[in-house]
């Protein structure tokens, strides 16, 4: 049975049609890559499922876990968990990293009707998470993002995902704005979160990141529809031929 | 020309009355000197530029009584919560039942009004700049032609006191006026922590006319920490003098959340080399309530630097007036000088008037300055929520972060953590838990 079910999705953004009849199933434990050019609706997908506001679902469904996804708020549909690696994660003058994971942390034990984290036990789980992914804590002492460099973002957005641990993370042109080491490194943190109870959903412009992450599937989407689904050999055959294939107007 | 001058000026019979309370003829000479200048200037209107944003014709026409009563209780859940010795105004008289004047440590002096000495006498003398109408003070003449007593503490030279004093007014009674007076003059090579608490006794309306001073002789170091917390309907002015003599440290923190209308005007003036000033606060409004952050800071002496940030967060229909000006002197070189004025308006009809002035008479400085508003981002509040904190708890935590970004200003940490918890308790009662 799907985790997430993606049933004739249509959205639209500011009034405009983007999404125009997408349909995915992501299994427990598998990784999906969702590839495209530019404006084909990657992003507006990825906040889609992640319930940003202005972002209108006119026609469709989304199943996430047996429950309508469309009936849920953003930060209900986090503590369900999903969870979006954002491709420009904000900068949050005076909010400190460590508060701000203890907020977000106790906000889904108590949507699962739990008791909120002692505070110390909680402080060394962030800290053995953090050491698995090579973070030092002493970014969690400053305010989240601020002052940090691209990689520093993208690896602050991982360890929220080691911490949060959702079951369907959706990482959104995460490679985007990485050198190379740091994509290595982002990478490395993502593979080790990788389980059979974690779906991922990859979107990205470039193969480079699924040499890294290796999918179990991968999508084009064009015009705001899925128009090729494969294996992973498919990404390779995009870096060799691009997007071209896919240029015209959809079908 | 000021309309009201052929008629009546507001206060002015009140200051007659005053007058009979005075405790010596240098006083009284003084009062004199204070009236007359009030008069000269007349009750500021819109043309007056330094009252431009500030429309004071409600508590100019508003019917006020010389408070008459000195005895009241210290609200102590209005006031900064910090263990430390009191030293208490009601309605502007100094209070010793309330106060810890016994537990004062060695090396400060408090000495009552009518025991003053001569060099003590010239803490009071004229607090312009100059003759001309820019420099015109009018509330502050009106409360030197007005107080009836004056807190005056010296702390002797070389002496470094680890507790902070903590100065408390209360306003107390109903309709009724009075004008605090306090100076400090801090010797050289002194430290010191001087915290200001503002509040009401009561619910009562009353309007608190006050002058504060602060010497600092060379090398001392003064941080200055105040709350105005007044209650709800009243009006609180007040004018802060300081002069900052060589290499001496200035740390100033305001925070404005009470009154219906308030002015906190800071004048520094820099006269010694090698000096630092820090004029910074945040300012918090609901309801109707309007917050006016006026502040001067005179580089005179070569090689001083100041620093000044503002932070504030308006809501309902709350108005904010933030005026900021360094005025760099020609022999002011190498003067450093940093400036910023941020407020975040949580409603269509709040409002901000902020103006950042620079004026600068030396070629080799290093000024800015800058303002922004805004409200909170869309983009911020989505990133919480994205991460499963409630829309409600992610506005609070912004808000909240916001705040806490200006209080890190203060250098005392003790003080900052009693005064982010005056703000937090503030925004719980008058932004969150009010609707």
């Amino acid at each position: 049975m799907a985790l997430l079910s993606i049933k004739n999705l249509h959205a639209t953004v500011g009034g405009k049609e983007i999404l125009k009849g997408i349909n995915l199933e992501l299994g427990p434990g598998e990784i999906h890559a969702v590839m495209g050019p530019n404006g084909s609706g990657k992003s507006t997908l990825s906040y889609v499922l992640a319930g940003r506001e202005g972002y209108d679902v006119t026609k469709g469904e989304i199943v996430f876990k047996d429950k309508n996804l469309l009936d849920l708020e953003a930060d209900e549909r986090a503590n369900e968990g999903i969870f979006l690696a954002f491709q420009y994660p904000v900068e949050v003058p005076g909010v400190v990293g460590m508060t701000f994971l203890r907020e977000a942390y106790n906000a889904k034990l108590r949507y699962s009707g739990h008791k909120e984290a002692d505070a110390m036990e909680f402080l060394k789980f962030v800290r053995s998470r953090a050491k698995t992914l090579n973070m030092s804590d002493e970014m969690l002492k400053r305010a989240v993002n601020v002052g940090f460099s691209g990689g520093e973002k993208k690896r602050n957005e991982i360890l929220q995902m080691a911490v949060l641990e959702p079951e369907l993370a959706i990482l959104d042109e995460t490679d985007s704005g990485l050198d190379i080491d740091a994509l290595k490194l982002v990478s490395e943190g993502v593979n080790k979160l990788r389980s059979e109870n974690r779906s991922m959903l990859i979107i990205t412009h470039y193969q480079r990141l699924l040499n890294y992450i290796q999918p179990d599937h991968v999508h084009v989407l064009a015009h705001g529809k899925i128009q090729r689904s494969g294996g992973k050999e498919l990404a390779l055959e995009l870096e060799a031929n691009g997007y071209a294939e896919f240029s015209g107007e959809a079908a | 020309m000021n309309i009201q001058q052929s008629s009546k000026l507001p206060f002015e019979e009140l200051i007659a009355e005053s007058f009979e309370g005075v405790t010596g003829d240098w006083h009284h000479e003084l009062c004199k000197r204070g009236f007359q200048n009030y008069v000269d200037v007349g009750w500021p209107g819109a043309k007056n530029e330094s009252w431009k944003y500030t429309n004071l014709n409600k508590l100019g026409s508003h019917s006020f009584s010389i408070a008459k009563d000195y005895s009241t209780a210290i609200p102590e859940d209005m006031i900064i919560p910090l263990d430390c010795p009191r030293l208490v105004l009601v309605n502007g008289v100094f209070n010793s039942e309330l106060s810890d004047q016994k537990l004062l440590p060695e090396g400060i002096a408090l000495t009552p009004l009518a025991n003053l000495s001569d060099h003590q006498k010239t803490f009071f003398d004229d607090l312009r700049l100059g003759k001309e109408i820019k420099y015109a003070l009018p509330l502050a003449s009106l409360n030197t032609a007005m107080f009836s007593d004056a807190l005056v503490l010296e702390l002797a030279e070389g002496t470094e006191l680890s507790s902070p004093i903590h100065i408390i007014s209360i306003g107390s009674g109903s309709q009724i006026t009075f004008a605090p007076r306090i100076v400090v003059n801090v010797g050289k090579g002194a430290k010191l922590d001087v915290i200001e608490s503002h509040v009401g006794a009561s619910s009562g309306m009353y309007f608190s006319n006050s002058v504060v001073q602060f010497n600092l002789q060379d090398g001392a170091k003064v941080g200055h920490y105040k709350l105005q917390n007044e209650s709800n309907e009243s009006f609180h002015i007040s004018l802060t003098k300081v002069l900052i003599k060589e290499r001496a440290i200035y740390d100033n923190f305001t925070i404005s959340l009470g009154g219906i209308l308030s002015r906190n005007e800071i004048q520094a003036h820099i006269t010694g080399s090698g000096a630092e000033c820090c004029v910074n606060g945040t300012y918090l409004g609901a309801g109707s309530q309007h917050i006016d952050n006026t502040t001067l800071i005179e580089h005179i002496a070569e090689g001083s630097c100041s620093r000044e940030v503002f932070k504030g967060v308006l809501g309902d229909r709350a108005r904010g007036v933030f005026q900021g000006k360094i005025l760099v002197h020609p022999d002011a070189q190498k003067t450093d000088g940093y400036q910023m004025n941020r407020a975040m308006l949580l409603s269509d009809q709040a409002e901000i008037n902020s103006k950042p002035e620079l004026e600068i008479y030396a070629d080799d400085v290093r000024c800015s300055h800058g303002a922004t508003v805004g409200e909170l981002e869309e983009e911020h509040i989505f990133f919480l929520r994205a991460r499963g904190i409630g829309r409600e708890r992610a506005r609070r935590m912004l808000i909240g972060a916001y705040i806490s970004d200006a209080i890190d200003e203060i250098k005392n940490t003790g003080i900052r953590s009693s005064i982010q918890g005056v703000a937090e308790n503030w925004l719980k009662h008058n932004l969150y838990e009010k609707k």
